[in-house]
């Protein structure tokens, strides 16, 4: 065993010396490398670091000091801090805190859990119900959060005993969990979305505005592609009287859930018309409406936990409000996406309250885990755009795009070539590496050749999409074996995946030709 | 969070809960010195986020309510912010929580894995060398001179972050080195509180990591 290993590790130790060096004899060396010897180098260094375990934040930072100080010696180096300090003093980037916070604080109550049930009640006596319900579910919880894990992992608590149970093909249940689970990432307000527009400088709410119906695209077609399934093959979803469990029936008064899921939003737009005939402005009766409904469905919250006779009001006003304060605020121009995110997490802190949930304990919990993320994602963005701006200051990104320009092939293949580099990168990488490390160099080429960054964007996190499911590394498998039964191993996950990476291709394919789908809510 | 923990900030009202939260020491099988400042500094960090939180709805508040937009809520939440996320990666590093790919690191034999742990500590070294010799002279004149945003409420963000850059980035540097030493070569009293069952949650944490979280190299041959 060891004597295998041991020459990668001379190979490795060689490398490295060899890098290195040089530049500590010879102090303030600059060696006239030609752009394109630098570009290997760079690939090499970063392949045999990466593969070395370097966590990459760090390997990123190092190699771009070292580019500098080759090319631009010890005068040079104050980039690396100038470039680590800008990033830190971006406003722009509480968002990710804050909906981090968000995500931990909604993942540890019982709201979740509520919802399933109540949308449970709602819809899943019907074919194949429960996984539609599962998908509307990672629907709405997409639009709470912005970072799959935890809503893989709930998912995989709530929705995949209750399928087993009722003998829903397993690949089904497992595919519909991971894939919608997935979802968090697209819909907004997403971490992916908001690093890639701080990354490549595109406007974040811009963004946002663009993946809403991409997104839903994606939820649509794997609930078509649930209901087709399952009306073809009716033994994969059996009805729960078919597979003799028994299901709890419960009373539901229909019409007095739907009065009081929709109480909120006619009292808030009951306000907003007064707000407009007082002569405020647009924003103004936006703001009321949004505000206004919020409050009132959190009193009725707090008066739905003394009653147990309406489960779907109970279910899913919870949720509605922070949606309805996250997206109403960001989509109607009332805030900034960093103050929605605020106003979520006040909104989420007062649910758990209201639902008497809140606990010294939770509080900790979610914050330190938020602390943790917030490390893990942003110190590899410091790394990167040390890296990033080392390799266009050197001028790398011009010497890679004429490369490509020099090719001399229709744009969109270059765009199709990008969608592979994704695709291939995602099987091995987190989103955020693939994100940091492509970017700097992709970009101004999808600009040059007259692509709107939007749209681009749009089609990366649809390729995440895939990245979180496509072995050997897919992390979605991982999360969702964290909480799987024993008998489900890795295998039989990926397996599930099949048809829904598939469906992703789909909607990926149906993105890249017609890019108005993306683009006109934005226009 | 442990079951110690939880149980001792449980058993407390909430002020004196996290204070004890704040000086339960981290929650891994050996500390040393430097675990345990940078635990209970973190610990203490986290709260900016929530003050962040509540500042920046204050700032809505104030602007729909009462139409009154404060001038200061964006540079505080600014400021608040940077340090949470250069003092993240400090914690971060101490949970051994940094984003790396452990595919190849995980198969390969404990000597190649000890040359890997001092190839990532020779890289983190020379990355916080190299910003050092570039950016001290600049942090240092921006301290000196008290160099502040320039706005009305001018909070001093370029004097206090750019060396608050440096310093967390050679800090990250020394908890490389701290981790290397804690799980190769046994350094740090035992943590008598930390039992292995606590750690088979799994993967829990909420970056879509592809990595394998808080991997502890050195435990698997101790």
């Amino acid at each position: 065993m060891k004597s295998i290993h041991l020459p990668i590790a001379f190979f490795a130790l060689t490398v490295a010396i060899a890098l290195v060096v040089p530049l500590v004899l010879l102090g303030d060396f600059r060696a006239d490398l030609g752009v394109g010897t630098l570009s290997l180098l760079l690939l090499v260094g970063i392949f045999i670091l990466l593969v070395a375990g370097v966590p990459l934040g760090f390997a990123t930072g190092f190699l771009g000091a070292i580019i500098i100080w080759l090319n631009f010696g010890e005068p040079g180096l104050g980039l690396v801090m100038q470039r680590v300090y800008d990033l830190v003093v971006t406003h722009a980037i509480i968002a990710v805190p804050f909906f981090i916070v968000m995500a931990s604080l909604l993942e540890r109550s019982g709201i979740a859990k509520d919802m399933y049930d109540a949308l449970n009640v709602a819809m899943g006596k019907t074919r194949g119900g429960v996984a539609i319900v599962t998908t509307v579910m990672a629907v709405i919880m997409a639009a709470m959060s912005g970072i799959i894990g935890g809503e893989i992992v709930l998912l995989g608590l709530v929705a995949l005993p209750q399928m087993l149970r009722l003998g829903y093909n397993k690949h089904l249940a497992i595919g519909t969990i991971c894939a919608g689970g997935s979802l968090g990432t697209m819909i907004p307000p997403s971490v992916v979305l908001i690093i890639y527009g701080l990354v490549t400088e595109t406007s974040i709410t811009k963004l946002f505005t663009a993946s809403f119906i991409p997104g839903l695209m994606l939820a649509g077609t794997y609930i078509l592609y649930i209901v087709i399934r399952t009306r073809l093959n009716p033994s994969l979803a059996p009805l729960p009287e078919e597979s003799g469990v028994d299901v709890e029936q419960l009373d539901v008064n229909s019409r007095m859930e739907l009065v009081l899921n929709l109480t909120p939003f006619v009292i808030g737009f009951a306000c907003a018309v007064v707000v407009s005939f007082l002569g405020f402005g647009r924003t103004e009766q936006i703001a009321t409406l949004i505000f206004s409904s919020a409050t009132t469905a959190l009193l009725l919250v707090a008066w739905l936990q003394r009653t147990d006779d309406y489960p779907i009001a109970k279910g899913l006003l919870p949720p509605l409000i922070v949606v309805d304060l996250v997206l109403g605020s960001i989509y109607g121009g009332v805030t900034g996406y960093a103050e929605a995110a605020a106003m979520g997490v006040v909104a989420s802190l007062l649910l758990i309250w209201v639902r008497s949930e809140l606990s010294t304990v939770m509080v900790l919990e979610g914050l330190e885990q938020t602390f943790r993320s917030v490390g893990t994602i942003l110190w590899v963005t410091f790394g990167a755009t040390v890296l990033a701006g080392a390799f266009s200051l050197s001028g790398g990104n011009r010497f890679v795009a004429n490369a490509i320009f020099g090719l001399d092939v229709a744009p969109i293949v270059i765009i199709l070539v990008m969608m592979c580099i994704f695709f291939i990168l995602g099987m091995f990488m987190d989103w955020i590496g693939i994100v940091l490390l492509t970017m700097p160099v992709f970009m101004p080429i999808v600009k040059q050749l007259g692509y709107d960054p939007i749209w681009f964007g749009i089609l990366f996190s649809v390729n995440m999409q895939i990245a979180f499911l496509t072995p050997p590394f897919g992390s979605a498998a991982f999360y969702l074996k964290s909480v799987a039964p024993p008998e489900i191993d890795l295998v039989t996950i990926y397996r599930s995946f099949g048809p829904f990476i598939l469906l992703q291709a789909m909607i990926l394919a149906v993105l890249v030709a017609f890019p108005q789908i993306s683009l006109f809510l934005v226009r | 969070m442990d079951d110690r923990a939880k149980a001792l900030v449980e058993s407390k009202d909430p002020i004196r809960g996290i204070w004890a939260y704040v000086l339960a020491g981290p929650d891994s099988p050996r500390v040393t010195v430097y675990d345990r400042v940078v635990t209970s500094l973190s610990r203490v960090m986290m709260f900016l986020i929530l003050a962040g939180v509540f500042v920046t709805f204050f700032e809505v508040v104030m602007r729909y309510m009462f139409a009154s937009p404060t001038l200061w809520v964006n540079e505080l939440t600014l400021w608040l912010g940077s340090i949470v996320y250069l003092a993240a990666g400090l914690y971060t590093m101490q949970r051994r929580a940094h984003i790396r790919i452990t595919a190849v690191y995980d198969i390969v034999s404990p000597n190649v894995r000890l040359f890997f742990d001092y190839l990532a500590i020779f890289v983190l070294v020379v990355y916080a060398v190299l910003m050092v010799i570039g950016g001290y002279d600049v942090a240092w004149e921006a301290f000196i001179t008290w160099e502040r945003l320039g706005t009305i409420f001018d909070p001093p963000v370029p004097a206090t972050m750019k060396p608050l850059v440096l310093i967390i980035t050679c800090l990250v540097a020394l908890g490389a080195v701290n981790n290397l030493l804690v799980d190769w070569y046994g350094r740090g009293t035992r943590n008598p509180d930390w039992a292995e069952a606590d750690h088979n949650e799994g993967v829990a944490g909420l970056v879509d990591s592809k990595t394998t979280e808080e991997s502890k190299p050195g435990q698997k041959h101790r």
